[in-house]
């Protein structure tokens, strides 16, 4: 099987014109995983694949060209190909990938989390896989995330603990998919909240898709201060809520188990909330499926999973560059 | 999350646990105030003086008193592979990368500890008294093999939470807990908890050297019984650069030549004759000559503050030459006999029955200069000026004795032990500079958040056989720009960008720095062989490339010429003043 990284994020099957997270002329069918900026294109000259909520998100943001949409399980067949789409749990819409051929089956994982968050459509993998493209950002034993009913517990802690010293939180995460999940874990609580409107605009999508954010309206400078804010830290560092003077601010990130980034960052709080599956959720995986090769992308550590998946005989390389 | 963050409202009580999550809690606060108000309450709540004592200790000096003369010295090497056997992962496999994701071997460890079923496997949580911890790390310093040691702490760690491996490891490192909380903190916390000045317990801490007991005299109130004792060092009077300081008048100030040597302390008592570093560690073992020196003049008891220079046949030779002798206990006839070492006194705190520092200089030097007659004791010489005419002769003329420069001191300053201010000014030329090339930039904190302003510079061996690598590093260096030179500085290194590991960028060797420093010296642990002392930024060679940058060569030479360049020798206006010839012996 020809497995190629193609482009920024991109992989490439070229013997079966089919490209994921990538469009260029050498892939006649282009699947996009999910809505985040670094997998999406902005325009296409010929339809992409995605789900539904997929390309909601994507035309929200930007995307001005088409697409056809595909329901999760429910197979195309491209050529000598069969495609079909399996729930990814990392975002709303969130796909992997699952070709089938003669020479075996592909899976593309995109950015996906195991146990899903629960802002998405879950976490569903096809049973039987033979080459596993898997990314791999949390590739290391310091990363193991707390279970989403502590995290969910954190959360709501530092919302009313806050408050309740008479300071306004905020929560910085980025403003589609973590936002969502933040105010999804919010939403017992009753209390409101604003949100930044680049991912505002967004929030509806997901309540059309069921998922409850509480209640929320898009952010207000002059009436935000005692209401729980979400946004992002670029925009926290470009004047959001500075009038604000009496603020505390979370950040939700799995890179926030790194001690340093609360110096950083200047945050109060650090919340290992990631919408990727922690090292030992990839290593259980990859020894569930027991493919014949795993194809390790998006990480600087692939040595360290390669070393575990030896251990398990399990053979694996990193897809490393290769230019087109 | 981790142990410590799951719980704010803990018991209180002397375990090593309550010490662990109430430094992981200053940790988490953001405010100065909170920080201090979390750390007296801590205090507060230990019953008993030794507790007090252990835990003001560890949080503000490390596993011992820095008075003591007692260190752990443990390589992070040893703790950290004896970490990766405890969670069962590979050393070089696993453990670096996560070290280097982090930043920290500690933090790293923390999390390994934490994460992985065969480390949480092997532990009970035994709750470790605070007096326990301090026994093992007696236990760790009283011996010497890596295995030794190793064992040590593979049985400490089953017995602890991993928040409690990471507090355990900073504090026996001596390095900062990385709490944001400094020794200044502790002392604030001290005098909160027990409603006392935060200036009489900045004195009584400044005077006794120890944070523990400082905060058991605070407890029961008996501030007032600090006092200096002989064995007991005191924390050195530090100068500030000239550069940084309008001088209103020259003549309030003497000069003295600043010798290229170790500053050292020495307490006396009859034939009892201790030396101790900067760093407050005991260092008599190193200089056994300078030891029988003073143990055989019948001095009254007697605390002198000087310099430990190598010096033969007249001549003062350099740092570089004296680094042979440091840290060497015990040195053999022939080190001393090629490197023999002399204390030339600048200053006395104690005589006879009573401190001194709270003299003048000028009285000081009174009583030195009596002492140095009168015993024959050898005493820097000290130089009226009145104008920038006399520093700048007395400057080149230092530098031809090899000497570092000049000392300005204030004659009416007393030894303001443990401070840098105005009252004593060093006079110094750049050792030299080094176009050196960017490999790695850090993240900074504080003020400059986000921003990378904290580098790592390397050295070009691209055609040198010894080496691999094209570039290796030579030194660490903090640049201090405008925020315009900043951003574009900020900016190439986007670009540069290869690498990323945490905190830590690792970049195309493109941006070329000029680097200038005080001295070379060698270290052998560093993958050059020589390290800068002080290496700051002097310039972004913006027009410079990585072909333009110096070579280790270069630095071998630099180095050699200023070990081997001609000094005048002693025997004529010397730097000190000593009668006779200086002859050694072992006492």
């Amino acid at each position: 099987m020809n497995i190629l990284k193609a482009g920024y994020n991109g992989i490439l099957l070229p013997d079966y014109n089919i490209g994921f997270d990538f469009s260029s002329p050498q892939a006649q069918h282009i699947f996009i995983s999910h809505a985040h900026s670094d997998h999406m294109p902005y325009k296409s000259n010929k339809p992409v694949y995605c789900t539904r909520n997929t390309f909601r998100l994507m035309q929200k943001r930007g995307y001005k060209d088409e697409a056809r949409v595909l329901n999760f399980g429910e197979p195309l067949q491209l050529g000598n190909a069969q495609a079909t789409l399996f729930p990814a749990g990392h975002i709303l819409g969130s796909a992997m990938i699952y070709i089938e051929t003669d020479e075996g089956s592909v899976l593309y994982t995109g950015d996906y989390r195991t146990p899903p968050s629960p802002a998405t459509e879950g976490f569903k993998c096809p049973k039987q896989v033979d080459h596993f493209i898997t990314e791999a950002t949390f590739s290391l034993p310091v990363y193991k995330w707390a279970s989403y009913d502590k995290i969910t517990d954190d959360v709501q802690q530092f919302a009313i603990q806050t408050l309740d010293e008479g300071y306004t939180p905020v929560f910085l995460a980025y403003n589609l998919g973590k936002a969502q999940e933040v105010m999804h874990m919010l939403a017992p609580t009753g209390l409101p909240v604003q949100i930044h409107g680049a991912g505002y605009k967004l929030c509806d999508v997901y309540e059309e898709a069921g998922i409850d954010l509480g209640k929320y309206e898009a952010y207000d400078r002059d009436t935000c201060e005692g209401k729980i804010l979400v946004t992002t830290n670029s925009a926290i560092n470009n004047g959001f809520a500075s009038n604000v003077k009496k603020k505390r601010l979370a950040y939700c990130s799995g890179w926030a188990t790194h001690e340093a980034s609360r110096t950083q960052l200047t945050v109060d709080k650090l919340i290992p909330l990631s919408d990727h599956l922690d090292f030992f959720e990839l290593i259980h995986l990859c020894k569930k499926l027991n493919p014949q090769k795993v194809y390790i992308t998006h990480t600087p550590n692939a040595d360290v999973v390669q070393h575990y998946l030896n251990e398990l005989n399990i053979t694996s390389c990193f897809l490393d560059e290769v230019n087109i | 999350m981790l142990s410590g963050q799951d719980d704010k409202l803990f018991i209180m009580d002397n375990s090593f646990r309550t010490l662990a999550k109430t430094a992981q809690n200053i940790l988490e606060t953001r405010s100065k105030n909170s920080k201090i108000a979390i750390c007296a309450r801590y205090f507060r709540e230990l019953e008993s003086n030794e507790d007090l004592n252990r835990a003001a200790q560890f949080l503000g000096e490390g596993a011992f008193s820095s008075i003591s003369g007692r260190r752990v010295t443990i390589g992070s090497r040893t703790y950290s592979t004896c970490a990766a056997n405890f969670c069962e992962i590979d050393y070089e496999k696993v453990f670096k990368p996560a070290k280097t994701a982090l930043g920290s071997s500690s933090e790293a460890i923390e999390k390994l500890m934490h994460n992985i079923a065969a480390a949480r496997a092997k532990r009970t949580q035994a709750q470790l008294s605070l007096s326990q911890v301090e026994s093992i790390y007696k236990d760790i310093a009283h011996v010497s093999s890596r295995t030794d040691k190793q064992e040590i702490l593979r049985d400490t760690w089953k017995q602890m939470t991993p928040l409690e491996i990471k507090f355990f490891i900073r504090i026996m490192t001596r390095g900062s807990l990385r709490i944001g909380f400094e020794s200044r903190s502790v002392v604030a916390a001290i005098s909160q908890a027990f409603n006392k000045k935060v200036k009489d317990v900045c004195y009584a801490h400044m005077i006794m050297g120890s944070i523990g007991r400082t905060a058991v005299l605070c407890k029961n109130d008996q501030l007032n019984k600090a006092t200096f004792k002989l064995f007991h060092p005191l924390s050195f009077m530090l100068a500030s650069s000239i550069k940084n300081c309008a001088i209103e008048n020259l003549s309030d100030y003497i000069a003295e030549e600043k010798f290229d040597g170790m500053r050292c302390q020495i307490h006396i008592s009859g034939e009892r004759v201790e030396l101790y570093s900067r760093d407050l560690n005991d260092i008599t073992h190193s200089f056994p000559e300078i030891v029988g020196f003073f143990a055989e003049r019948n001095l009254p008891d007697l605390v002198l503050d000087g310099e430990v220079c190598v010096y033969k046949n007249n001549e003062i030779f350099p740092f570089q030459l004296l680094q042979k002798r440091m840290g060497r206990k015990n040195p053999s006839k022939e080190v001393i006999e090629k490197y023999p070492v002399l204390f030339i006194a600048y200053d006395v705190l104690f005589y006879d029955s009573g401190p001194t520092f709270k003299k003048t200089l000028i009285e000081r030097r009174k009583i030195l200069t009596k002492l140095a007659e009168q015993f024959n004791l050898p005493i820097s010489n000290q130089f009226e000026i009145t104008g920038k005419d006399d520093i700048d002769e007395l400057f080149e003329r230092a530098l031809a004795h090899g000497n570092e420069g000049l000392m300005l001191k204030k004659k009416e300053s007393t030894y303001e032990y443990g401070q840098r201010k105005k009252s004593w000014l060093k006079v110094k030329k750049p050792g030299g500079t080094l176009d050196t090339i960017l490999m790695y930039a850090h993240a900074g904190g504080g003020k400059h958040g986000g921003d990378y302003s904290d580098f790592t510079l390397g050295i070009r061996v691209a055609e040198d056989e010894r080496y691999e690598e094209e570039f290796i590093p030579i030194g660490k260096a903090y640049a201090e720009y405008t925020n315009e030179e900043m951003k574009k500085l900020n900016n190439r290194i986007k670009d540069l960008t290869v690498e990323k590991y945490g905190p830590t960028l690792g970049l195309i060797p493109e941006i070329v720095i000029e680097l200038e420093f005080d001295d070379i010296q060698v270290n052998k642990r560093t993958k050059a062989n020589y390290t800068l002392r002080l290496p700051r930024f002097k310039a972004i060679r913006w027009n410079l490339g990585p072909d333009d940058t110096d070579t280790l060569k270069d630095v071998e030479q630099m180095y050699e010429e200023k070990i081997n360049r001609d000094r005048i020798k002693q025997d004529k206006n010397p730097s000190f003043h000593f009668n006779g010839e200086y002859k050694w012996s072992l006492f």
